[in-house]
């Protein structure tokens, strides 16, 4: 109530030389205001404070300003007069009225405007404004500084504001080809400027007087400039500090000024080469986002396999990996992996090749992987759930010839790639040695393919010396080392698992190999985290959601000391329930925002019980050894708190796109600002005053579905090469909103022939890895569109389930699962086993479900999985292994599973 | 005198009005100038003169302005009223110009109050001294929430304070209109409490247990207890203190610091309350 009376009111102070009689002053005030305002005039009271100290006293501004701050009561007089009287005699006089009552002060009058003054629309908060939500309602004050000697006038200082506005990205865009005096001449005949979140007055000034045109700012900022008679001016900024905090206030109020100088010094000027920041600022904010390396800049130029060496002479005999019921010391794993870079030698790859590498997480992955370094090359690591035509893209682009993939799982045959088993390669390698390679810390150490917008993903290529700096960034502060437990959970396709294997290899910790049924089911999972002590754990954020829900649930105790989260943005309210139960001491959870084209890592943030209740977006400041800067869609450097792209520099800077000079060029840049190499990252963040970043989302269409980085083009350009296909478009959806474990894409096709969604549905599925797929295809007369040429997607209607066109009974797959039901339980009476799976789906799910439904059609996934069978755990219901689940995901075949379960 | 303190934002009452009867001398000084110092603005309230039937002198005038200093040494905005908390006039004239001046009213310490004409049995108190005894100690504290707490259920917040005794919680010998007053001050407050509850409007009571008159804040009311009784003042701290197990006389400041909870957003889901500070007399 008192902040929309504060904006209801207005101020004026004057200075009263003293000695001053008061009782003739409230006369004075009473004939003033009769004119206008009769009946409150006759009430006006003249209040008085004797002050004990003297007009010149700082006290004395501080008093009078709070007194000026004051607002009115709304059934109280339109205006209130205060005089403070100082100890030397002198006084001020403080006029608070209503807008509707307007102060004439040489004479004493009050007039009277025809209404109250258009009531405004309290304005958003804007991004840039870093203000703390606490202090909402309480206003600070900042001068603006402009250069003394510049004669100014009303257009001068509001293109000053306007070109900021624009420039901080929350203003309406300006044409930065013109000419500074053009861009002026045009606001002169422009009838006033509407400047969006912030307010901007001119006034003339007068001496002796200070004015506030509203008590409190009625929008997030308002910048309020006294003209004087010599042309020159003064101006402050005042602002909310619950939408501006007062640092970003203090920057905002600096680049007006800034901005009115050089606009006022140089009209022929553009308006691109008007700075928005003094230099010794801008070398500031690059500053901020620099931290310094640490520990030993000779290990953070090594290779991975000579790093490793050095650990496995050193304690050879240590566990270095554990993989189910067998487990290789180092000295066994550094012996095994010479062995498999021997066999590559005798293949006869040269050092330098690219060898691709597509096996389970099991032991053998790492022997390979470290084997493939030892022989000078880099491993191109695939998942083999990948569609073939995928797994075939990748070797062709790569160039690999040879690939190494499991005896169990067969990789498809490609003409002129040569595919070894990992026994086959250490068979070859018996007997010889492997010709020592050089320490070449700038040789590429893997290829890991993203998404890429175009419809193929693209290689990143990272040199040994990334991951060997990551290691020397974190190894002190992590604490890492030998008595370290870590676990392998992700995909060797997936950055993550750089992290965790190299991690803990280079640190001389023990490695646990989780098996990928064990990743998917969350109660073993969590059994193997005790079972095996591990101390380093590595996750998504979704994951590891569940992983806090079955650690309620569980007595055991766990080991873990740190938890490092990676891959998607942290809601950090999910860690609610965690700190309930471990103390932030005892096992510090770190969130790291990253990306691979920057080795994996970019920033670390440890997170606190309080950050749980601020729940903000912060991803801390850059590693050692990284830099961070947020740039405008120019490239120019951006100030504190101003959104725009997240840039990353330092040491985690990959090399390129494996065979993409162009998209490389466009992404790995020259700094501009001093140099060096720099990655624009795609990612929306801004930089806070402590160094740390807020991370954003995304510039683009790249979306994250349980950590794995999604461009939502390149889904469309697959489903666009559909023959059929003309148009189309591909959105994120939360079944819950919030609940990332219910993400899911969702995609719209426009059909040029006549063919069924399921069909185009097939399509994607042969080139997308299952994460990509979508979880329903909408068939549309045409894609909505923006003005600009976007996908519409507030105009795209809800998602239809993915169901085939043709009606259900022709599905082949329904049919065979129909054949597998008892019969007369289809559309009939279903008996209680059934009815509660089919409810615990249709909840999981958010549709109705039926026997012939299958679950991963109608938008299941691994999440789901997990959740529908804790739930039927607590329903009482039977186990079912998560395996046998993904076996049979269909309704009716999962009823019978449980039910011959529970015999 | 001219140190003026800076008042921070994490002054316990920044920002806040607060409106004090009784506040002259005594408890009432006491609390207003530690509000004062917490960062709030005061509308200082007192009779300012002596009332017939009264056995002593109440505040003046000038007690009343000396407080009024003490708080501006603190830097608060201070307005003194003189109004006498029997007369509906007067105290609906406080409340218009404490929303006059400050434009908000966020506490009210329900603090004016008598101590005597005390020292009779029931039997012998006469109509007028019962009256009077009521008629400031518990109708005066109704009469000043009826005048401001609209206000405050307009704003949707506010915390009144009434401070009542631990003749509120037992009786004493003799003191019959006295504890009757202080045992209506609670039930009113627990009444009020739940009347505005709905409005984020706190009412609560205090007790004091037995209290110095301590100089600086020219207090009499133990003086006076002590007079009804017919005993010496300095024996009657003496078992005062007797009966505290704490084993010392309440300062004024310690009823001030648990006002200033009261008062405050520390307490913000207390209400209906009595918050005792008896040095543990009660305890018994």
């Amino acid at each position: 109530m008192s902040r929309s009376q504060a904006r209801s009111c207005h101020s004026l102070v004057i200075r009263v030389p003293g000695p001053v009689d008061a009782a003739e002053l409230e006369r004075r005030l009473r004939a003033g205001a009769a004119a206008s305002w009769p009946e409150p005039a006759a009430r006006l009271r003249l209040w008085e404070e004797a002050l004990p100290f003297t007009a010149d006293h700082p006290a004395a501004r501080r008093r009078a300003a709070a007194e000026a701050e004051r607002p009115l009561h709304t059934e109280a007089l339109p205006l209130r007069a205060v005089l403070l009287r100082y100890a030397d005699g002198d006084a001020d006089l403080v006029l608070v009225g209503r807008h509707e009552v307007t102060f004439d002060e040489p004479r004493f009058t009050f007039g009277r405007t025809s209404g109250a003054a258009a009531r405004q629309e309290v304005a958003a908060p804007p991004e840039w404004g870093l203000g703390d939500p606490a202090l909402a309602g309480r206003t600070g004050e900042v001068p603006v500084p402009l250069p003394a000697a510049v004669r100014t006038d009303d257009a001068l200082l509001t293109g000053a504001a306007l070109l900021v506005l624009a420039r901080y990205g929350t203003g309406r865009p300006v044409d930065e080809s013109q000419r500074a005096t053009d861009f002026l001449a045009a606001l002169r005949k422009a009838d006033g400027e509407a400047l969006p979140g912030i307010a901007l007055r001119i006034d003339a000034a007068r001496p002796g007087e200070r004015r506030l045109p509203n008590l409190a700012p009625a929008v997030p900022a308002e910048l309020h400039f006294l003209r004087h008679e010599d042309g020159t001016a003064t101006g402050v900024l005042r602002h909310d500090l619950g939408a501006v905090a007062p640092v970003v206030a203090e920057r905002f109020a600096g680049h007006v000024a800034h901005v009115a100088g050089q606009l006022a010094e140089d009209g022929g000027r553009t308006l691109d080469t008007v700075e928005l920041m003094t230099a010794g600022e801008a070398e500031a904010v690059l500053r901020l986002g620099v931290t310094p390396p640490v520990g030993s800049p000779e290990a953070a130029g090594r290779t991975l396999h000579g790093r490793f060496a050095d650990v496995a002479r050193q304690r050879p005999d240590a566990v270095a990996l554990t993989a189910g019921d067998t487990s290789l010391t180092y000295a066994e794993l550094d012996a095994r992996a010479e062995r498999t870079a021997a066999g590559l030698a005798a293949l006869g790859v040269e050092p330098g090749s690219l060898v691709g590498l597509a096996l389970e997480r099991n032991a053998d992955l790492v022997v390979t992987m470290l084997g493939i370094l030892k022989a000078g090359c880099a491993y191109v690591p695939m998942d083999l759930r990948y569609p073939q035509e995928r797994l075939r893209y990748t070797v062709e682009n790569a160039g690999a010839s040879v690939v190494v993939g499991g005896a169990d799982e067969p990789f498809p045959p490609i003409d002129g790639v040569r595919v070894v088993t990992p026994a086959e390669l250490r068979t070859l390698g018996d007997g010889h040695t492997v010709p020592a390679q050089s320490e070449d810390g700038s040789a590429t150490a893997y290829v890991i393919y993203t998404s890429g917008s175009t419809g193929r993903p693209k290689g990143v290529v990272v040199p040994h010396r990334n991951v060997a700096a990551l290691l020397e960034a974190t190894r002190e502060d992590f604490g890492l080392g030998g008595s370290d437990v870590w676990t392998l959970f992700h995909s060797s396709a997936f950055d993550f698992s750089v992290w965790e294997i190299w991690g803990c290899l280079l640190t001389g910790g023990r490695l646990v190999i989780v098996d990928y049924w064990v990743t998917r089911d969350t109660d073993l999972f969590h059994e193997l985290l005790v079972r095996e002590g591990v101390t380093v754990l590595n996750q998504t954020p979704s994951a590891f959601a569940q992983i806090v829900e079955a650690d309620r649930q569980r007595p055991e105790e766990l080991s873990l000391r740190l938890v490092v989260f990676g891959g998607e943005p942290l809601d950090v309210r999910m860690l609610g329930p965690w700190f309930a139960r471990h103390s932030h001491t005892d096992c510090r959870l770190v969130n790291m925002f990253g990306i691979t084209e920057t080795t994996v890592h970019v920033t670390a943030h440890t997170v606190t019980p309080a950050d749980v209740l601020a729940a903000g977006r912060k991803v801390g400041a850059a590693l050692p050894g990284w830099t961070l800067s947020v740039r405008d869609p120019r490239g120019r450097l951006l100030p504190l708190g101003v959104p725009g792209e997240i840039c990353v520099g330092g040491s985690g800077v990959a090399d390129r796109y494996l065979g993409q000079p162009e998209l490389t060029t466009e992404r790995f840049i020259t700094d501009p600002y001093g140099g060096g190499r720099i990655y624009r990252s795609g990612d929306r963040g801004r930089l806070r005053p402590d160094g740390s970043l807020d991370h954003l989302g995304r510039l683009d269409s790249q979306v994250k579905v349980r950590g794995h980085r999604i461009e939502l083009d390149e889904i469309r350009n697959v489903l666009l090469s559909h023959p059929a296909v003309a148009g189309a478009a591909a959105v994120l959806n939360h079944d819950t909103p919030g609940d990332s474990a219910t993400a899911r894409i969702d995609a719209y096709v426009a059909l040029r022939a006549a063919v069924s969604t399921t069909d185009v549905l097939a399509h994607a599925r042969g080139v997308l890895p299952a994460y990509m797929v979508p979880a329903s295809v909408t068939e549309l007369p045409a894609i909505p569109l923006t003005i600009n040429g976007k996908v519409d997607t507030a105009a795209l209607p809800a998602p239809e389930a993915a169901r085939p066109a043709g009606g259900r009974s022709t599905d082949p797959d329904a049919a065979t699962g129909e054949a597998a039901e008892p019969a007369g339980t289809l559309d009939g009476e279903h008996d209680r086993l059934t009815e509660q799976i089919l409810g615990l789906w249709g909840h999981a799910l958010n549709t109705e479900v039926t026997l012939k439904d299958n679950f991963f059609e109608l938008g299941g996934n691994s999440l789901l999985v997990i959740r529908v069978l804790r739930e039927m755990r607590e329903k009482g219901l039977p186990k079912v292994a998560t395996q046998d689940f993904y076996r049979n995901s269909t309704a009716g075949r999962f009823v019978e599973l449980v039910r011959d379960a529970q015999v | 005198m001219t140190a003026t303190r800076e008042r921070t934002p994490r002054a316990l009452l920044g920002g806040k009005t607060a409106v004090v009867t009784g506040a002259a001398r005594g408890l009432g000084r006491a609390c207003a100038v530690r509000f004062a110092e917490e960062g709030a603005d005061l509308v200082l309230v007192d009779v300012g003169g002596d009332l017939p039937g009264v056995p002593y002198p109440l505040g003046s005038g000038s007690q009343l302005e000396h407080t009024a200093k003490l708080c501006r040494a603190h830097g608060a905005a201070v307005v003194t009223v003189t109004a006498d908390v029997r007369r509906p006039e007067a105290v609906e004239e406080a409340a218009r110009q404490t929303l006059e001046r400050f434009g908000t009213v966020d506490v009210l310490l329900n603090n004016a109050g008598i101590a005597a004409p005390s020292g009779k049995a029931v039997h012998e108190i006469a109509e007028d001294e019962w009256d009077l005894m009521v008629g400031i100690d518990l109708t005066g504290a109704w009469r000043m929430t009826k005048a401001v707490v609209p206000a405050m259920v307009r704003q949707r917040s506010g915390s009144v304070i009434n401070v009542a005794s631990t003749a509120g919680l037992v009786g004493y010998r003799h003191f019959a209109g006295y504890v009757a007053a202080k045992h209506g001050l609670i039930g009113l407050t627990k009444a009020a409490a739940l009347d505005y509850a709905p409005f984020r409007v706190r009412v609560n009571a205090l007790c004091p247990g037995s209290v110095r008159d301590d100089p600086l804040n020219e207090g009499r009311m133990l003086a006076e207890i002590a007079r009804s009784l017919e005993v010496d003042v300095d024996e009657h701290e003496e078992i005062f203190v007797q009966s505290q197990p704490m084993n010392s006389l309440i300062e004024p400041q310690d009823i001030a610091g648990a006002a200033v909870w009261l008062a405050g957003d520390d307490s913000r889901q207390v209400t209906g309350t009595t918050l005792t500070v008896d040095g543990g007399f009660s305890a018994r």
